[in-house]
């Protein structure tokens, strides 16, 4: 008997440590910031700080363009990635194995090493612009300061990221299955459509739900390739926090939080669903 | 300039490399022209509009960077600091992993989830959140407290891709070793563990450059009693963006280069992409 509580115990046990960690770091410190949201500066409680967000036309327009940004980063990356997936997996050309030995470094690279690296090339007067004068062009980009330098940017962090669990997922479709279909008849165009995509859709949702989290609070990039207005959450964030409004940091942070639950809800429906499919099946 | 033409080209190579050339160029161009851009200009001593190539080669501002009196120190910082966080790491998240691979329990699922929460929320305003509770505990400016920042950091990676390579494990090789006469501690660590490797070894080393490069936290919390190398660069880096930066991008990416080449066996999207879908 006590053996066999002991035995139930035991994967508690093993997650103990885990539990301890998040419990003082995580869960802990975000309950303390949303309580704080509801503090008014000027004491008491309420939905001021919220409010603020949604009706300050400047603070809502900084949401709009995050959102924006951060959707176009989603569907560019997702799109790219899969397509480069695609071929990496079932290409056997030059090109592709060595894009496949390549391709996982940029995961590693400090975030400040690569925006700094990109700046030199696109800025205005940087290698691009200088070739392009050895051309007798003088190309002005002009994809420093605004949105289109920072999807790039996020696109180079997130193309690795993405392809990687495209990948991945690919990888566990035997070649065996795709050569039955292609026996059978089945054109290329159809292969993917009705074979590929129905068995890899749950990984395209989860790269666009963690390439989502990733780049709705993103700092780095925008602070060194943005302009002043309209500006990121993840600057307007630190702003708030630079000027001492703590309770409207803890605001802002929730309401960024809730996209990414809002986007992490697609992740969560969709893995489940995988499995109660799973189940019926024995 | 004939033969430059892409018209020759595409006559010369054949459709089916034309397109492999130019995917391979637009990838090697959007990727990497950058970082070598970077290594270029690290070793530049006069860069002046509109020269491509810098007019003069030199060691002007790594002189600069390294005689920052702290940077030194601030590297050793870094490295035991790394040292430690992976070993930290290892210790709380292995166990947590196992238990994820091999056992069904109550609130598996919130527990996979809770993770997947401490992504979700802003760094920055977890951050902020932490520095104070930290104030409260006298964290504030140690050693612990940043090693705390950084363990956080890794744990999800550290539990997501060993558990995934615990569930590779067959059961039945472990079975037999019990059948054999082993106990469950020598099983686990003879045989469950060495076939687990590759996914730990790939987990350690995302949480050894993690470490390494980690600087928002570690500003927050440790500042300015405990300098990292990212930290001490990153205040450079803004200071000097388009002289002294390449050159501490540079010393920033040597050991990323280093050890993933080192590495290079165990990484594969195989490896690192373990434990994303919540099974």
């Amino acid at each position: 008997m006590r053996q066999k509580t002991l035995g139930k115990l035991f994967p508690y046990l093993l997650i103990l440590p885990s539990l301890i960690i998040l419990a003082g770091v995580v869960f802990y410190p975000i309950a303390a910031s949303l309580l704080r949201s509801f503090q008014l500066e000027e004491g008491g409680w309420g939905l001021d700080n919220y409010i603020y967000f949604f009706t300050d036309p400047i603070q809502r327009r900084n949401i709009l363009y995050t959102l924006q940004i951060v959707i176009v980063t989603v569907v560019l990356a997702i799109g790219i990635s899969y397509f480069l997936a695609i071929y990496l997996r079932f290409s056997n050309s030059w090109a592709s194995r060595m894009i496949g030995r390549l391709y996982l470094l940029p995961r590693f690279i400090p975030g400040l090493v690569a925006v700094n690296g990109m700046i030199t090339v696109i800025r205005d007067s940087g290698l691009i612009n200088r070739i392009s004068r050895l051309l007798g062009m003088n190309l002005q980009l002009g994809l420093m300061y605004n949105g289109k330098g920072i999807v790039l940017m996020n696109l180079w962090f997130n193309i690795p990221f993405a392809t990687m669990l495209m990948a991945a997922a690919l990888s566990k479709i035997p070649d065996s299955t795709i050569e039955a279909a292609r026996d059978a008849g089945a054109e290329r165009f159809r292969i993917l459509r009705q074979m590929i995509l129905p068995l890899t859709y749950r990984d395209l949702f989860v790269a666009a739900t963690f390439v989502f989290m990733s780049n709705i609070s993103s700092f780095t990039t925008p602070y060194l390739m943005d302009g002043n207005n309209p500006q990121m959450m993840g600057i307007s964030l630190y702003t708030q926090f630079n000027n001492g409004h703590y309770e409207k940091a803890a605001a802002l942070s929730v309401i960024m939080f809730l996209f990414s639950v809002l986007s992490a809800a697609v992740y969560v429906y969709t893995n489940m669903k995988e499995n109660e499919w799973e189940k019926g099946n024995g | 300039m004939k033969l430059m033409s892409p018209k020759a080209f595409y006559y010369t190579v054949g459709k089916k490399n034309f397109f492999q050339y130019i995917l391979f160029g637009i990838f090697v161009l959007f990727f990497y022209l950058p970082l070598m851009n970077l290594c270029m200009l690290a070793f530049a001593d006069k860069y002046e509009v509109p020269a491509i190539i810098p007019q003069k080669f030199g060691f002007r501002w790594w002189e600069f960077v390294l005689g920052q009196g702290s940077l030194l120190s601030s590297i050793a910082t870094s490295f035991v600091l790394a040292a430690i966080v992976t070993a930290v790491s290892l210790l709380i998240c292995i166990p947590a992993a196992y238990a994820l691979a091999r056992y069904n329990f109550k609130g598996k699922r919130v527990f996979l989830l809770s993770f997947l929460l401490s992504n979700a929320y802003p760094r920055m305003g977890l951050y902020i959140s932490i520095g104070i509770l930290f104030y409260r505990l006298n964290l504030m400016g140690t050693f612990v407290g940043v090693i705390i920042i950084h363990v956080l950091n890794s744990m999800m990676f550290m539990t997501w891709i060993p558990s995934g390579a615990f569930r590779g494990v067959y059961r039945q090789q472990e079975e037999s070793a019990r059948d054999a006469g082993a106990g469950p501690f020598r099983t686990f660590f003879r045989i469950t563990l060495p076939l687990a490797m590759p996914g730990i070894a790939v987990a350690s080393v995302f949480t050894f450059l993690g470490s390494l490069e980690e600087a928002q936290g570690t500003l927050l919390v440790g500042f300015p009693q405990v300098k990292t190398m990212p930290v001490e660069l990153y205040g450079v880096i803004m200071e000097y963006p388009l002289t002294a930066g390449p050159v501490l991008s540079l010393i920033l990416i040597i050991p990323t280069v280093l050890i993933l080449f080192l590495m290079r066996k165990y990484i594969n999207a195989d490896n690192l992409s373990q434990g994303y879908g919540m099974k």
